[in-house]
């Protein structure tokens, strides 16, 4: 599909600008500003360590996020879709506060490996009970989600209220999106899902544009509409896992990102996607940035300050009164 | 030629059966109206014509092949379907949409964008987002996506559907456009007996069976008319009635008319 008009290149151009200028902003600050022109050792540790791991988790976690809660969008028809809406972060967050809560760490990476086991494992039982007659229709599939997802919250409630230790508070900042425990070692697999699942998605940005307009118009225009949605649904499920298994539960992004971008150069799925995902992750990355530097050495959850900056700029486009 | 044929075909919504072995053929570039009372199987019959259903029994053909054992690209550029119900609040800009006609082209495009655009009197509209533009210039976008998708046979869920008198007639006018210069043959399901008139041929559908098919001055009589209704009284002055909204149309546009 050609560019609806010149101005979607300008934002592109001025999102990529801004996300640039976030990713130095966020490597720099923290509890202490790092100087770039002056690298001692502690600096240069603290930088390898700690804030480029951090910026590139935030970096990928929020584009994953962003992409992921276009995609839910278009094959639900359902502008409030998001990537936490199917249980999928309910799935992983049962089984991340598990381990924290009861001290299953057999390696370091158990947590975030529960937590995709969880998230994988409910999307797979949202997709078995969303499946009818009719094949996956979005109806049903939805309130499978839902369904599971409250299940699965309930269940989650049970374990944190019979858990007593420390354990206890760490699952609770992990739910709300904690960026503080992450390191280099997440990275490659989390890129991995990440970018598989991306790929995935935009190989479908023609059928996930058709299953916006319904799925007799998307049979109409030669695609199946139980299979693209399976295939979409897939590809938002391994994005959302990953960011999830990385740095927890970050509300917000994957619900308004798609919308503000949308909002800018249209709703074709071919330019949506890759914005979504530099949108999210540099909203992500700013609001993590902001977290950890305003109250230092207190750090503020990252999910927390996004949905801080990101409501006001959503709710002032609301009110310019132009339609999705 | 035939383009599309019903030959013995049933479906059920089980257990209860619905089209009971109904044949019918439509040929190249015919404009056929299927009328019916709610409920009598209108809307299934597009469908299974569109494959969207599946025949219990017979077969639906779309040129020589039976629908079914077409792949979805190669059966989107035969065969087009709207659906009653179209989302015409999608988010999309007009271009946006028409374009997506293209995507099961393999090589060029049957007509470009601008081109079918300037067919459904949309042109300059391009960038309008489909929440800007009227209900039955929507309807037209969507058609224009079918025209770019290339199909030569437009199946249309009661497309006249909430529309005012000027856009069913608007709409009356670019079908028959469309027929006559491009060729496509269109099936639209319709409860308007004075659009009804205007078209090619009717088929007139009760509880699943056809029960007439013709020239609309044949099927479009008090007895057929009632027997399809399930209507005890006479229909003279309604019939009348239309039949004088019938030769207004006609009046107002002879170019329309073949």
């Amino acid at each position: 599909m050609k560019p609806a008009n010149g101005s979607m290149f300008l934002v592109a151009a001025a999102l990529s600008m801004a996300a640039l200028c976030i990713i130095v902003v966020s490597v720099a600050s923290g509890p202490r500003l790092l100087n770039p022109f002056t690298m001692d050792s502690e600096t240069c540790r603290t930088l390898l360590a700690i804030r480029l791991p951090r910026t590139a988790i935030a970096l990928l976690m929020g584009g994953a996020l962003g992409a992921s809660g276009a995609i839910l969008q278009g094959i639900f028809r359902n502008p409030l879709a998001d990537p936490y809406i199917l249980g999928i972060s309910s799935g992983a967050s049962l089984a991340a506060s598990f381990g924290l809560m009861f001290g299953i760490s057999l390696f370091t990476l158990s947590v975030p490996i529960l937590a995709f086991i969880g998230a994988i494992a409910t999307g797979a039982a949202v997709v078995l009970l969303g499946c009818g007659w009719k094949g996956l229709q979005p109806e049903r599939l939805l309130l499978a989600g839902v369904g599971i997802g409250f299940f699965l919250s309930a269940l989650l409630m049970l374990v944190m209220t019979v858990s007593v230790d420390d354990g206890l508070k760490r699952a609770i900042l992990w739910m709300s999106g904690d960026l503080s425990m992450v390191d280099w070692g997440l990275l490659p697999v989390g890129l991995f899902f990440i970018l598989s699942g991306f790929c995935l998605a935009l190989s479908r940005r023609k059928g996930l544009n058709a299953l916006t307009l319904g799925d007799d118009i998307a049979h109409s225009l030669g695609f199946n509409p139980t299979r693209e949605r399976l295939y979409l649904f897939i590809a938002a499920s391994l994005m959302t896992a990953a960011s999830v298994s990385m740095g927890g539960v970050v509300g917000f992004i994957g619900l308004v990102v798609p919308h503000l971008v949308r909002r800018h150069v249209g709703s074709d799925a071919t330019v949506v996607l890759p914005l979504s995902v530099v949108a999210g992750g540099t909203l992500l990355c700013l609001a993590d940035a902001i977290g950890r530097t305003v109250a230092a050495p207190l750090e503020l959850p990252a999910g927390v300050i996004a949905a801080l900056i990101g409501s006001p700029y959503f709710i002032y486009l609301l009110r310019q009164g132009k339609s999705y | 030629m035939t383009t599309l044929e019903f030959a013995n075909v049933s479906f059920s919504y089980l257990p209860k059966p619905f089209i009971h072995r109904m044949s019918f053929s439509v040929a190249e570039g015919e404009l056929v109206g299927l009328m019916g009372s709610n409920g009598a199987g209108k809307s299934t019959i597009l469908k299974l014509a569109a494959g969207l259903l599946s025949p219990r029994e017979g077969n639906v053909m779309v040129g020589k092949k039976a629908i079914r054992s077409y792949r979805g690209k190669e059966r989107a550029r035969h065969l087009a379907y709207l659906p009653q119900i179209l989302d015409l609040q999608a988010p999309f800009r007009v271009g946006e949409l028409v374009r997506m006609g293209a995507y099961p082209q393999e090589g060029s495009q049957a007509l470009s964008v601008e081109e079918a655009l300037q067919v459904v009197g949309l042109q300059g509209k391009e960038k309008k987002q489909l929440a800007e533009l009227s209900g039955g210039e929507r309807r037209r976008a969507y058609i224009a996506m079918t025209l770019v998708q290339g199909a030569k046979v437009l199946l249309l869920d009661e497309p006249l559907a909430s529309l005012d008198i000027k856009y069913q007639f608007d709409l009356y006018k670019l079908l028959k456009d469309i027929v006559r210069e491009k060729g496509v043959t269109v099936v639209m399901s319709l409860h308007d007996m004075g659009m009804g008139a205007l078209l090619d041929r009717l088929l007139l559908v009760k509880e699943g069976e056809l029960i007439a098919q013709g020239d609309p001055a044949g099927v479009l009589t008090d007895e057929l008319v009632r027997d399809a209704f399930d209507l005890n009284e006479s229909l003279s002055v309604y019939m009348t009635a239309n039949r004088f909204v019938s030769r207004a149309l006609a009046v107002a546009a002879p170019q329309c008319q073949s």
